[in-house]
């Protein structure tokens, strides 16, 4: 299987959160997966654009297909955001014929055209299932030895008919397993939490309301702290963000601590591979992963390790 | 554009298989904080006021698009395409939040949902390539095409 994208960052990684994308680009390298830039624009996100101007929405969506389309390769994104809105507009154009009719005809103005010879996919699942948890594991050079609770976040498998449409049950429903398998063969352990797959509350807090998104956010935590775990983990900028500061503005308003750092998913197995902590941005967290990383110790023998 | 294109992303008639379950207002995020909202209220209100109704009110916007309710939904309505759909029409008469507003405008003008600004010194301080120029003549092509500037423009010039 070829590991060669066309390498999609969004817009938040690259300007709000660089360390990401450093550590996601240090990992492939790591990883032998080669990241390819095409200038694409804006995705455009499922909790604006979408919801102002469908039209635009999968126009400019489908034009960013159409720009990997060109280049041959399927598009490897660090956004659940992005990787939300480019799956579902390439399931649209697929399944919908009228509108794609309608976009391609739009896209023909500007020379361009879709035809649905690509696939999206997020770093999780090339990590996962491209690369290979198997090999990740063979690569990795030390073992976690911590109580992750991996956060999937909402965008990233909503809808699951849409997402991981052949991953789905009998009865059409889809439980995600890709950040367990991944920390608890990184020798860590996947904690269960209640209200797991509860939502982070950020784009309350985008749009509307904060207060309410850190009343949301404060369940999670409570949930999160009960299951004793020494970190959350992951795969979404806006839930980092909301993680981070949601701890901050808590503290002010109920006078409650968590301490609970988080990590973006390309900086936990930068951190397995051995890649240097500063390229991975450890030092911007505001909630300090350092002491934490006295309890990694060296991979015990292959001999030893059961996959 | 007429209110009608509500339906042109939802099946009006689907409205009709919600048992009134509240299963998707019992796992809402919004209706956890903010009890009595969430799609439950939404889609009865619809029915029972009809859409004109939904679309002036701004609590429409109190959703963070998780799309949990659709995955527990026993009638399997696709509660979101409903919600947005409704947003849309919403947009169309100048209810949608300042910070929505703002973000689509900043995604017409320059590509990219957030401004670059002094963010070139930070990239090169973790080793990475400048941010790639975006085609913004293209991306304007077409949302002319798509109507976006006529119907943003029309939301200011309602009385």
């Amino acid at each position: 299987m070829s590991l060669k994208y066309a390498f999609f960052p969004g817009c938040i990684i690259p300007t709000k959160y660089p360390h990401f994308e450093s550590a996601t680009r240090a990992v492939a390298s790591a990883l032998g997966i080669e990241l390819v830039d095409l200038s694409f624009g804006c995705c455009p996100p499922v909790s604006n654009m979408k919801l102002v101007h469908y039209d635009s929405w999968l126009a400019l969506a489908a034009r960013n297909l159409s720009l990997a389309e060109e280049a041959g390769l399927n598009i490897l994104t660090t956004c659940t955001g992005c990787v939300s809105t480019l799956k579902e507009a390439n399931y649209i154009m697929k399944e919908k014929s009228n509108r794609r009719r309608k976009v391609n005809r739009i896209l023909s103005r500007v020379g361009r055209q879709y035809t649905g010879a690509i696939q999206v996919k997020h770093l999780l699942d090339v990590l996962h299932d491209d690369v290979g948890v198997e090999s990740i594991d063979e690569k990795r050079l030390f073992d976690l030895n911590l109580r992750v609770a991996c956060h999937y976040g909402c965008h990233l498998f909503r809808p699951s008919y849409v997402m991981y449409p052949e991953s789905l049950s009998p009865s059409h429903s889809y439980v995600p397993t890709a950040m367990d398998n991944l920390v608890e063969a990184a020798g860590g352990t996947a904690v269960n939490m209640m209200r797991r797959f509860l939502c982070c509350g950020y784009p309350l807090a985008a749009s509307v309301d904060e207060e309410s998104s850190y009343e949301i956010l404060r369940e999670k935590l409570q949930y999160i702290r009960k299951a004793r775990a020494d970190l959350i983990l992951v795969a979404c900028a806006s839930c980092f963000e909301q993680f981070e500061l949601g701890q901050v503005m808590i503290k002010k308003t109920h006078k409650e601590e968590y301490q609970l750092p988080t990590l973006y998913l390309s900086q936990l197995i930068g951190l397995i591979l051995g890649i240097d902590p500063k390229v991975l941005g450890l030092r911007e967290h505001i909630f300090k992963v350092k002491k934490l990383l006295d309890r990694m110790t060296e991979r015990r023998s292959k001999a030893q390790v059961s996959v | 554009m007429t209110v009608q294109r509500v339906w042109t992303l939802f099946d009006r008639s689907q409205l009709y298989e919600c048992y009134e379950c509240s299963r998707c207002s019992g796992s809402c995020p919004v209706a956890l904080s903010l009890k009595g909202l969430g799609p439950r209220k939404i889609l009865l209100k619809c029915l029972q006021q009809g859409q004109e109704a939904v679309i002036e009110d701004p609590m429409l916007w109190y959703c963070t698009t998780c799309q949990v309710c659709e995955d527990r939904c026993p009638q399997r309505i696709p509660i979101p395409e409903l919600l947005t759909g409704l947003k849309n029409m919403a947009s169309r008469k100048g209810n949608l939040p300042e910070k929505i507003r703002f973000s689509v405008e900043k995604i017409a003008k320059t590509g990219r949902s957030v401004l670059a600004f002094r963010v070139e010194r930070e990239r090169e301080r973790y080793g990475l390539p400048p941010l790639p120029e975006v085609n913004t003549e293209e991306i304007s092509r077409i949302l002319a095409e798509t109507g976006f500037f006529r119907d943003l423009a029309a939301i200011d010039e309602k009385p």
